[in-house]
């Protein structure tokens, strides 16, 4: 009976004890991946961090609908609503294994955006999507280099090239030499978690409050009502 | 004996099919009318308000337009309107009242579901169904299920066809009371 009286008071202050000292660990990993996050999105965002909502939006540069995402809704999101600061968007890659040349686009993307020029090599693929991507009519098609180099300078291109030395394959596993598909692989697996199975998939935050993830293509209006209604919140 | 215990047995198969049928439309409206923010079937999740109920339904709305099949000026009529009928559906089917009405709604309500459920996966869409709430993926289960849910309105609905005529058979088999003559 006093071994069972004991038993509790011991349990309790052991469990108090590692949870006292696991505390700081709890805070280092949290930290870490807030430092991570904060990486991802610095390289592939458009906007102010400090933007009241924070949309992330997982792509693949070759998906019709993705294309269609872009140019119908995220392009007057970002005209409007981006540059008036009340939205920050992340861009984060999912290169779907069914689409050919889609780990290509994303690999000229991060290159891009290792040297600052994510929004304008972002906005060349998938204005001239069906120019490179498998579903259009151009041939020899999987070819996005010409489009990548008219949105940069002659110097600017040739720091991407360099940076995609080691990168210029269709293959959609991770290359060793490839620098930028680590970054890739980290959009990966934070889509994994989600976990997203089609693009484009987008998650929405208000002051850091998640709204569930949504897929498929939605009409700027639509988002747009939908930000106005979160922004009246009281 | 035998046919009244059959009568009987199918009396409550009708009222669990009815009752089943009401939790499917009750349940469906609650995941699209409580706040996306709270977990779902939690206290949190109860606390409806105007606010909330304005942002679920825009929310249903993307999920609606996300099917490409309705023009855009439509998908928000829906999306306001769309829960509020699962809710009436639902009442009625859990009194009972115009019961072979009401399942003819249901079962077409059912039938425009699954059509839309099976076109969108037969398109690869991979999006969210919405027909229960956010974040439910579109998947060969869910078509099954829509299948399953069509299945039990229809049956409810002939169910309470059959029923209606019975009654009305067994009460003109009643012996009329004799008029006084004038």
């Amino acid at each position: 009976m006093n071994l069972r009286r004991c038993l509790l008071p011991i349990l309790t202050g052991a469990a108090l004890v590692i949870g006292a000292l696991s505390v700081p660990s709890l805070r280092a990993a949290a930290q870490s991946h807030a430092d991570d996050e904060a990486q991802l999105a610095a390289e592939k965002s458009l906007g102010s961090p400090s933007a009241p909502i924070k949309l992330i939006v997982y792509d693949d540069y070759e998906c019709p609908a993705c294309g269609a995402f872009y140019e119908q809704t995220l392009r007057p999101m970002i005209d409007t609503y981006v540059a008036e600061g009340k939205v920050y968007l992340v861009h984060r890659d999912f290169p779907l294994p069914m689409h050919q040349y889609s780990r290509q686009a994303a690999r000229w993307v991060n290159a891009a955006a290792r040297i600052g020029k994510f929004e304008a090599v972002e906005r060349a693929l998938f204005d001239n999507q069906m120019g490179w991507s498998e579903y259009g009519a151009e041939n020899p098609k999987g070819i996005m280099k010409p489009f990548v180099e008219s949105a940069l300078t002659p110097v600017e291109f040739k720091r991407v090239e360099r940076l995609m030395q080691g990168c210029e394959s269709n293959d959609h596993d991770e290359l060793k030499g490839c620098a930028v598909d680590t970054e890739i692989q980290r959009n990966i697996a934070a889509g994994d978690l989600i976990p997203i199975r089609q693009t484009p998939t987008f998650q929405i935050y208000y002051k850091g409050q998640p709204y569930p993830p949504e897929s498929g293509m939605v009409p700027w209006t639509l988002l747009k009502q939908f930000f106005d209604q979160i922004l009246n919140q009281k | 004996m035998a046919a009244n215990a059959r009568w009987t047995f199918g009396r409550v198969l009708l009222l669990v099919g009815r009752l089943a049928l009401a939790a499917i439309f009750l349940a469906a409206a609650y995941g699209k009318l409580s706040p996306l923010t709270a977990k779902q079937w939690t206290i949190s999740s109860l606390k409806i308000t105007p606010a909330s109920l304005n942002l679920s339904m825009t929310f249903f709305a993307m999920q609606i337009s996300s099917y490409q099949m309705f023009p855009d000026w439509s998908v928000s009529p829906i999306a306001h309107t769309l829960p509020w009928i699962e809710i009436a559906l639902g009442i009625f089917l859990l009194t009972g009242l115009a019961l072979r009405y009401v399942g003819v709604i249901a079962t077409v309500f059912f039938a425009a579901f699954w059509a839309l459920i099976i076109r969108s996966y037969a398109l690869h869409l991979g999006i969210n169904c919405g027909c229960f709430g956010p974040n439910e993926k579109l998947t060969g289960w869910r078509v099954v299920e829509d299948g399953g849910f069509f299945a039990l309105g229809l049956v409810v609905t002939i169910g309470a066809f059959i029923l209606h005529r019975r009654n009305r058979v067994a009460v003109s088999a009643l012996p009329q009371p004799e008029l006084p003559a004038r």
